[in-house]
């Protein structure tokens, strides 16, 4: 798909990950042990054929920079494609300021210049496998104006928690949004993944910023419901939307399970993240793992249950880790007890030997801590 | 000042025969060790992490696979405007098809790729042996003794001594005699093939040795006692820590084996040193239900639902439910079913050992190589 600009849109409000965020926008937030969450839309893109693709980063955006580079690793040559990697170019302090559409003036220049008739706009957070040339021949043959991408869902109570919903007609246009607010089981909830002609973007960007210094690209598409041919692109398969903490708990644990992983993880539509050179996981004698997801070189003499590992992780003897995402680097000491835990990079459990969580009450442990 | 002071040329044209099957279709250095890695990388990463820019790759021997794979230099981080790894196959010449006849004779024909560079050493490095070793070290040594070459060398057990090319060293590190598998040998320094060489002077020894007619135009045969007999000041340069040639199928499960145990010599996980590798777009490994898995090195894309012990998982192997994998090797995407048994054996990549069939026995016989299915 050489015809479209790819951009992954800027961070909002709506999807903040508690914690984790405090140290890292949303693109950079580690997943699975392994990966970012950008890995998985920026793979989308240029396992699709994207090109060209505008990454949109908000604040601290130094781990966003250093991860992607200059998108080698993601299949973006260095000649004829390119990565750009765009923020506020004026700081904006005031957070109600601060949103996709303001980030889009202040860059506008660079989208009006890429060469590309469409774009393929999609956020960091929404985790799955999809093909963008299926969401382009849809859009072509509705002749739609903007298509937009929509999962129907039946647990609308606890996930997708204010992403907008959507009513459909018959011929899948869309005639209403509306903010999950968590009070229905089965609905239809936007990915926030678009398609439409560059121009159009470009007129929408300006006239929202006209209508509102509030306004967010959602709001002005929901405004030209009336005015516009939208139509909604039934996406099936595994998505995960990782807008708050409980979502991302969720999200790591779930996929820990082989069926659903399959889900999201195809041989042929690989997600692609930069290599760290980690060797491989040595277990000793004394390791005890059962029902794991576990990244390279890590280092496990306790028991693990039902945990997502990341890279380089240390396990010590005695030590217990059950229910927990353990990222990056982190030191669970002798004994330790975790169960419901959120570790962040780098963090050591040492002098602590019991950190229980529960499910409904995660804990989080800051990154680089001592405990 | 100079970009390029030594330029690296590591030898990799050999077949490894020893490792039977597993070199049927690929050259010796491009052998898989170590849960993700093929051996070549370790030279590789110590020429990286050792600041230099410029590495030439001789290939001869099954050379596609190694070619593609080496000439990926981002792999190594030698991806910068002026640095590379360069793949060196014999070419076709005006004067015939120039295969190449000797370790000594490889470089010779690439006289003209050094020449590009115009280095002041050029170092000689072999592309089968799995150690970390920092080249920058060795090059102050050679600077520091005003040597003409320096040969990097290891201590060997005596009563080993005989299977290498010995070293016999002055107190201040000059070599006096070399003596090539000595039946009585006078030291234990035993050369690991590691040279440094002034460029003006091998770049002469080479041109004179490719005229010499008895000569097997080999370092270690001719270029190294040539360069003695001439007088030239010889030094070695002491390493210490692993260092292992796996010439055999037994060698290499042994070597694969030593990364079991943490506090082995050869530490992978220090950060300081890292063995880069092919960037492999998979997920991380996954520890079902049901698996037992002690003693073991695992890579990721690995599905373990079984019992591992006392082995070395390379990247995606599957080892289903009720499967035993002990004291054993399997290379990448090897595949062990529901029930069968593995045991003391290397099982090649790709190979699936069939529901409930028993591969190899306990004890401390030889090791055997699995390169076929096996059915129960």
């Amino acid at each position: 798909m050489c015809n479209a600009l790819g951009i992954i849109n800027y961070d909002d409000a709506s999807a903040y990950v508690e914690g984790l965020q405090d140290y890292r926008p949303m693109p950079s937030v580690s997943f699975l042990g392994r990966y970012r969450l950008i890995d998985f839309a920026l793979s989308n893109m240029t396992n699709s054929g994207i090109k060209h693709v505008q990454v949109y980063v908000k604040s601290k955006p130094r781990s966003v920079f250093e991860h992607l580079g200059t998108g080698r690793q993601y299949n973006i040559n260095s000649k004829r494609g390119k990565l750009h990697l765009l923020s506020g170019e004026e700081p904006i302090h005031s957070e109600i300021y601060n949103h996709d559409i303001t980030a889009f003036m202040q860059n506008m220049q660079f989208i009006e210049e890429a060469k590309y008739p469409y774009v393929v706009i999609a956020p960091s957070f929404m985790v799955t496998k999809i093909d963008f040339n299926d969401v382009m021949a849809a859009h072509l043959e509705s002749g739609a104006d903007i298509t937009v991408a929509y999962k129907t869902i039946d647990n609308a109570k606890e996930a997708f928690i204010g992403i907008n919903t959507l009513t459909l007609d018959r011929d899948k246009r869309i005639v209403k949004f509306e903010k999950n607010q968590g009070k229905f089981k089965n609905r239809h909830v936007s990915l926030r993944m678009y398609i439409m002609r560059k121009n159009l973007f470009i007129d929408l960007v300006k006239l929202a910023q006209k209508t509102s210094s509030m306004y967010t690209l959602a709001d002005i598409i929901g405004d030209n419901l009336n005015t516009l041919n939208i139509v909604g692109y039934n996406h099936k398969g595994y998505v995960a939307c990782i807008n708050n903490l409980d979502q991302y708990f969720k999200a790591n644990m779930e996929l820990i399970c082989r069926d659903k992983a399959s889900e999201l993880f195809d041989p042929k539509w690989p997600f692609h993240t930069r290599t760290n050179d980690s060797c491989p996981t040595q277990y000793s004698p004394l390791a005890d793992v059962k029902f794991s997801t576990i990244a390279n070189g890590c280092f496990i003499e306790g028991e693990v249950r039902n945990s997502v590992l990341g890279r380089g992780v240390i396990v010590k003897p005695g030590a217990v880790v059950e229910n927990c995402i353990v990222l990056p680097g982190a030191f669970i000491g002798e004994n330790a007890r975790l169960n419901y835990c959120i570790v962040d990079k780098n963090a050591k459990i040492m002098h602590v030997k019991e950190l229980l969580g529960t499910p409904e009450d995660l804990i989080y442990v800051k990154r680089r801590d001592t405990l | 000042m100079r970009q390029h002071s030594m330029v690296a040329m590591i030898l990799a044209g050999g077949r490894g025969s020893r490792l039977l099957e597993l070199t049927n279709k690929v050259a010796k250095p491009a052998v898989y060790f170590g849960g993700k890695y093929r051996i070549i990388d370790f030279p590789l990463s110590n020429c990286a992490n050792s600041n230099i820019n410029i590495v030439g790759v001789l290939t001869q021997y099954e050379s596609v696979l190694l070619n593609s794979y080496v000439t990926q230099d981002q792999r190594w981080g030698l991806d910068a405007k002026d640095s590379g790894i360069f793949v060196l196959p014999p070419r076709e010449k005006s004067e015939g098809f120039g295969l190449y006849r000797g370790t000594a004779d490889a470089i010779t024909q690439n006289i003209d790729f050094l020449d590009q560079y115009d280095p002041e050493y050029v170092l000689i490095l072999s592309g089968d042996h799995i150690y970390k070793m920092d080249y920058d070290k060795m090059l102050s040594d050679h600077k520091k003794n005003n040597a003409d070459i320096t040969i990097a060398v290891l201590e060997v057990p005596m009563k080993e001594a005989s299977r290498f090319g010995i070293m016999n060293a002055d107190e201040t590190g000059r070599i006096v005699e070399f003596e090539e598998k000595p039946k009585q040998p006078k030291s234990n320094l035993a050369s690991m093939g590691v040279y440094i060489f002034n460029w003006k002077l091998l770049r002469k020894m080479l041109n004179d040795d490719v005229k010499a007619e008895k000569s097997s135009h080999d370092f270690g045969k001719d270029i190294i006692p040539g360069a003695l007999n001439a007088g030239k000041r010889l030094f070695t340069h002491r390493f210490k820590g692993y260092w292992k040639d796996v010439g055999t199928i037994d060698s290499l499960w042994e070597a694969n084996m030593d990364l079991i145990y943490r506090g082995s010599e050869l530490d992978l996980s220090d950060t300081s040193w890292k063995i880069y590798t092919e960037d492999i777009t998979l997920p991380s490994q996954y520890i079902g239900r049901n698996a037992t898995v002690k003693n073991a090195y695992i890579n990721q894309g690995c599905i373990v639902d079984g019992h591992v012990e006392n082995s070395v998982l390379f990247t995606s192997c599957v080892v289903e439910e009720g499967a035993k994998v002990i004291d054993s090797v399997l290379m990448p995407g090897a595949i062990v079913r529901k029930g069968a048994v593995v045991r003391r054996v290397i099982v090649a990549d790709d190979v699936e050992i069939k529901e409930n069939a028993k591969v190899g026995k306990p004890g401390d016989g030889e090791i055997e190589l699995i390169h076929r299915n096996v059915h129960a």
